[in-house]
């Protein structure tokens, strides 16, 4: 049975295979590029094209870039000395969006999971310690995710980088700025809790 | 704190019910297979976000119908709740408190706090660690969110950590990430286990006490914590961690060859002994029964303990296996406690009936209140 003329059908598929996309978004999504004009279409499909064959990892940290290395990397005013460890290009958006921030980044690309396979091997954790080695790095700021397999990970690679010589700091878990405690759930306060400090 | 008022819509037998109810003693006695043992079950889905016979809501819509409903009105010193539960085919259940949608089935936890005695409790004895496990974790569960979120991080990093001991057969060179597998698992597993270890010595002395009264001081009842992990304090965290840690590190041999997790809190146990010996091997049916209605009546007193109130207790079909004094003991010590209890046969009851008993007689989907 179908519903869709070929091409439609195929279009719709495509978007479904999209992440957070379920089939009615899909089609709502493929019957609005079927009503754009060709122009548009064209610049949404040079868009996805131009991304996808520009975009590379940078050679120094692994984020996304199109001129190596990244403008992050490059960038004068930046604090050489201490790198944050992230999981995925997006964390990096989310830090840079804070402006606190003036250090350098690494992009792990993953996190360690053996339940799908991922181990240390398979994440950038290599370059990660040739960097540290290399440059004058004063400090490494673990800022991979609060579940397990962020943890797992920022132990391992907090046990390489003893042995360097170099302070390694985890980032802090507790309550989100602005909030009220009454909301807060029970385990981010028991957390939030353990991590005090004095005033 | 107790249960005002029921209304049921198209669940289990019932097409409609719409119902008050005493603070005290709720009788609901009649035939078998006609909807007692129904009432008891919403309540406890009501308190727990599911029930205790299965966990297909499928089950509990009424034959021909697409949906089912409760609503509980629960009296508590802080209030009045009003807790509606509802589920449709095929759609997600639903959780309204006073009114307010919840997002989270998990919200129902702390509104109404039940206790829950039935036949199939016996598996607590008669049965393997894993029961005995599952009643202690949904106790602590009920008293602590911070013990249950442990325990599902405490399965998560199990998996990982088993399924690293599997790949490690095959690529060597992953041994180097066991150590950080280890840790995680011990810090929270250390958790767990003080927690546990906790619960059950105040469960040990509370079931002792109630179990002397049950048995008119014949009989003493303890229960010992048996962890897998051994250390010198159970509630010192560190020190059960590190004995934790050391334990994987020297049995990593044997652990890769099995391919699992051999030591931890999912291999954990308690014994329940009368004077020094274990019910499971040694009891009697009849004492196996009174030991786990000990245990129950010690599981309120903590719950009152740790709430400040009283919870709900649900007897299901369990009168008529006790004695006559042990029956007798419960009516005068639970006075203070809102109990519903199946039965067959109200004779027992009426003879000693007082102003605290309601009785209520269940046909076939229909409660009539006498």
């Amino acid at each position: 049975m179908t519903y869709y003329a070929a091409p439609v059908a195929r279009l719709v598929e495509e978007f479904e295979k999209l992440p957070g996309i379920g089939h009615k978004t899909a089609q709502r999504l493929a019957f609005h590029i079927l009503n754009l004009p060709e122009e548009k279409v064209e610049s949404l499909a040079g868009a996805i094209r131009e991304a996808k064959l520009k975009i590379k990892y940078c050679s120094v940290c692994s984020n996304l870039t199109d001129v190596d290395p990244c403008s992050i990397c490059r960038g004068g005013t930046r604090d050489r000395s201490v790198i944050c460890v992230v999981e995925d290009p997006k964390d990096v958006v989310a830090m840079e969006k804070t402006r606190e921030f003036k250090g350098l980044y690494h992009v792990l690309h993953g996190a360690i999971s053996p339940m799908e396979g991922i181990g240390p091997e398979d994440i950038k954790i290599k370059e990660l310690l040739a960097r540290i080695s290399g440059e004058n790095v004063r400090e490494v700021i673990l800022a991979t995710n609060p579940n397990i397999e962020g943890e797992a990970t920022a132990m391992y690679i907090s046990k390489l980088i003893r042995p360097l010589g170099v302070k390694t700091t985890r980032i802090a878990h507790g309550i989100p700025v602005g909030g009220n405690l009454e909301y807060a759930d029970e385990v981010t306060l028991a957390k939030a809790l353990e991590g005090r400090r004095e005033i | 704190m107790h249960i005002d008022y029921i209304k049921l819509i198209n669940f289990r037998n019932y097409g409609m019910l719409d119902m008050e109810f005493s603070k005290n003693f709720n009788i609901l006695y009649g035939d078998n297979a006609q909807g007692k043992t129904n009432i008891l079950e919403s309540i406890f889905i009501c308190a727990s976000g599911r029930s205790h016979r299965t966990s297909r809501d499928m089950e509990l819509i009424k034959m021909g119908e697409d949906s089912y409903y409760i609503r509980l009105d629960v009296e508590k010193e802080s209030g009045k709740k009003e807790i509606e539960v509802s589920y449709k085919q095929e759609e997600k259940k639903r959780v309204r408190i006073n009114g307010v949608q919840e997002p989270k089935i998990g919200s129902l936890m702390g509104n109404l706090n039940t206790v829950m005695f039935s036949p199939e409790d016996l598996m607590i004895i008669k049965q393997g660690p894993s029961e005995r496990r599952r009643f202690i974790d949904i106790t602590i569960s009920q008293l602590r969110p911070s013990y249950f979120f442990d325990l599902q991080q405490y399965n998560k990093v199990l998996v990982q950590r088993n399924t690293l001991l599997k790949s490690m057969q095959n690529n060597r060179r992953l041994v180097d990430t066991l150590d950080v597998w280890n840790r995680n698992l011990a810090g929270v597993g250390a958790r767990i286990v003080k927690v546990r270890n906790e619960f059950i010595e105040k469960l040990s002395e509370y079931s002792e006490k109630s179990h002397r009264k049950l048995t008119n001081g014949e009989e003493k009842l303890t229960i010992k914590y048996s962890p897998s992990i051994k250390a010198d304090s159970l509630n010192d965290v560190q020190n059960v961690e590190e004995s934790f840690i050391k334990l994987m590190e020297i049995s990593v041999k044997k652990e890769m060859e099995k391919c699992t997790t051999l030591y931890g809190p999912q291999r954990d146990d308690y014994d329940i002994c009368l004077d020094g010996l274990s019910l499971k091997m040694f009891g009697s049916q009849g004492q196996q029964r009174t030991a786990v209605l000990s245990v129950k009546l010690a599981e309120i007193e903590i719950m009152k303990e740790d709430t400040g109130e009283a919870p709900v207790l649900l007897l299901d079909d369990v009168m008529s296996e006790l004695d006559q004094n042990r029956q007798e003991y419960l009516i005068n010590n639970l006075k203070s406690v809102q109990t519903f209890i199946t039965c067959t046969d109200k004779d027992f009851f009426s003879k000693k009936s007082g102003k605290e008993l309601s009785f209520y007689h269940v046909v076939s989907g229909c409660v009539l209140k006498e």
